[in-house]
């Protein structure tokens, strides 16, 4: 029996402690993905759409983990991400991207390109915004920050 | 002199100890006195305070469809508070409401599972939920309370958007309006404190790719026009729930809600199950704190 509560709370101290150092990890990539310029890392012309694509694939996790992952039309970036991986890799013009919307399959043609814009940005900024919002929110808020 | 010295020692912890106890809120109080302050200043005559609460709106906007002098109570009606072509509307749908039926459902509902009666004795609690539970040390709106009750009697939850959770809500709502109670929700704890702050924080933070916070519609841009709706004012926005709106055609929770404002803003939605929404909701919900209880109700 004491070996089942051993074995219970050092699980438990396991999962606690994963949690905990994934939200710590996640948190490092906000730091990160502050720093950097959207505009020149998400630049498909100038860096091609495979290290576009690999930024998305950096910061994107992140995201879903703090949960401020962006959607657009009913595809989150995730999905952007995946099906991009085997067009960038093919060098396919287009990507077909096949996602759900209230319980139907649905599909959506984008350029390649552009839908590695669109991924790299969406990964960034969801976590840019996070560090953001800590010197913002405050200033909407009525008899704190917004004066009236 | 002993004995005066330990009376007023222990006066002083008695007092310090209501103080702290009575403190817990004090920030959300100030915050929803704020909210108050602003919003019937912003309707008390929006011609007037165009330039400062209204700089894109029309003219006519505001002359033909904002009303003035909108008052506390008023504002649990949500856009219809501030909607003159809305609450007509509104008010010829109220006549014969769409959400009677799920009244009655709700009811069946409570009478066929004789272990609700033990969970919520008392149906006219809708005012009183979210609640933080100091135990588990989260926030538990009315939708994970009646699931929790399932649970622990031995049934599988209920899906926390619509159907017979919203039907069941429907019915509390309904005996809370009927009792005339108000919005009472509690900050009794430093960890409630702080799971109202984490709330506040979500809710005035921008997110998604539009950039949006719920703030942006609710707060600074409510009663601004986006096609042809006007935004609803966050004062009272919990007041009414659930609702039968036209658009989904059918009765949903607040959980529901908050998922489509999410998707709105232009971001993956959370869980209804989650502690964000929950605490979202426990920010929400404070800030109608004082209007009465005016669900289920009818919205487009």
């Amino acid at each position: 029996m004491n070996s089942i509560k051993k074995i219970a709370t050092t699980l438990g101290l396991g999962l606690a402690l994963t949690a905990a150092a994934t939200a710590g990890d996640a948190m490092k990539m906000v730091d990160e993905a502050a720093k950097l310029d959207v505009k020149k890392v998400c630049d498909v012309k100038a860096n091609g759409a495979a290290k576009v694509l690999a930024v998305a694939e950096k910061y994107n996790p992140a995201a879903v983990e703090l949960g401020v992952e962006f959607k657009r039309l009913g595809i989150r970036n995730s999905v952007y991400i995946k099906g991009l991986k085997e067009a960038v890799k093919a060098k396919k013009p287009e990507v077909t991207l096949k996602y759900k919307a209230k319980g139907k399959e649905k599909k959506k043609t984008f350029k390649t390109d552009y839908a590695a814009w669109r991924a790299c940005t969406f990964a960034v900024r969801a976590l840019q915004q996070v560090k953001e919002a800590d010197k913002t929110y405050r200033l909407a808020i009525p008899g704190d920050g917004f004066k009236f | 002199m002993k004995k005066s010295i330990v009376r007023a020692s222990v006066l002083m912890l008695v007092g310090s100890v209501f103080l702290v106890a009575g403190g817990y809120n004090a920030q959300a109080e100030k915050d929803r006195k704020a909210l108050v302050q602003y919003m019937e200043k912003k309707f008390s005559d929006p011609a007037k305070n165009k330039a400062m609460f209204f700089p894109y709106a029309t003219d006519e906007d505001i002359n033909k469809h904002l009303k003035k002098g909108v008052k506390f109570e008023e504002f649990r009606l949500g856009s219809y508070a501030i909607d003159k072509g809305g609450r007509d509307q509104y008010e010829e749908i109220k006549e014969m409401p769409p959400y009677e039926d799920n009244i009655d459902a709700g009811e069946e509902l409570y009478k066929k599972y004789a272990f609700f009666k033990k969970c919520f004795p008392d149906p006219a609690i809708a005012g009183e939920y979210p609640k933080f539970d100091d135990k588990s040390g989260k926030v538990v709106t009315l939708t994970r309370a009646i699931n929790q009750c399932l649970v622990a009697n031995g049934e599988k939850p209920w899906k926390m958007t619509k159907g017979k959770i919203a039907d069941l809500e429907a019915y509390f709502a309904a005996k809370s309006a009927e009792a005339g109670k108000k919005v009472n929700i509690q900050i009794n704890s430093k960890a409630a404190a702080d799971a109202y702050e984490r709330g506040k924080k979500e809710y005035y933070s921008q997110r998604g790719y539009l950039k949006l916070s719920c703030a942006n519609c609710h707060v600074q841009g409510s009663g601004n026009r986006v096609r042809r709706e006007y935004l609803s004012p966050l004062l009272g926005h919990t007041t009414h729930f659930p609702v039968y709106r036209l658009k989904w055609q059918g009765l949903g929770t607040l959980e529901r809600r908050i998922k489509g404002c999410e998707k709105n803003q232009g971001e993956n939605p959370h869980k209804p199950s989650s502690d964000w929404t929950a605490e979202m909701l426990y920010f929400m919900s404070y800030m109608s704190n004082g209007l009465p209880v005016d669900g289920p109700d009818v919205r487009r």
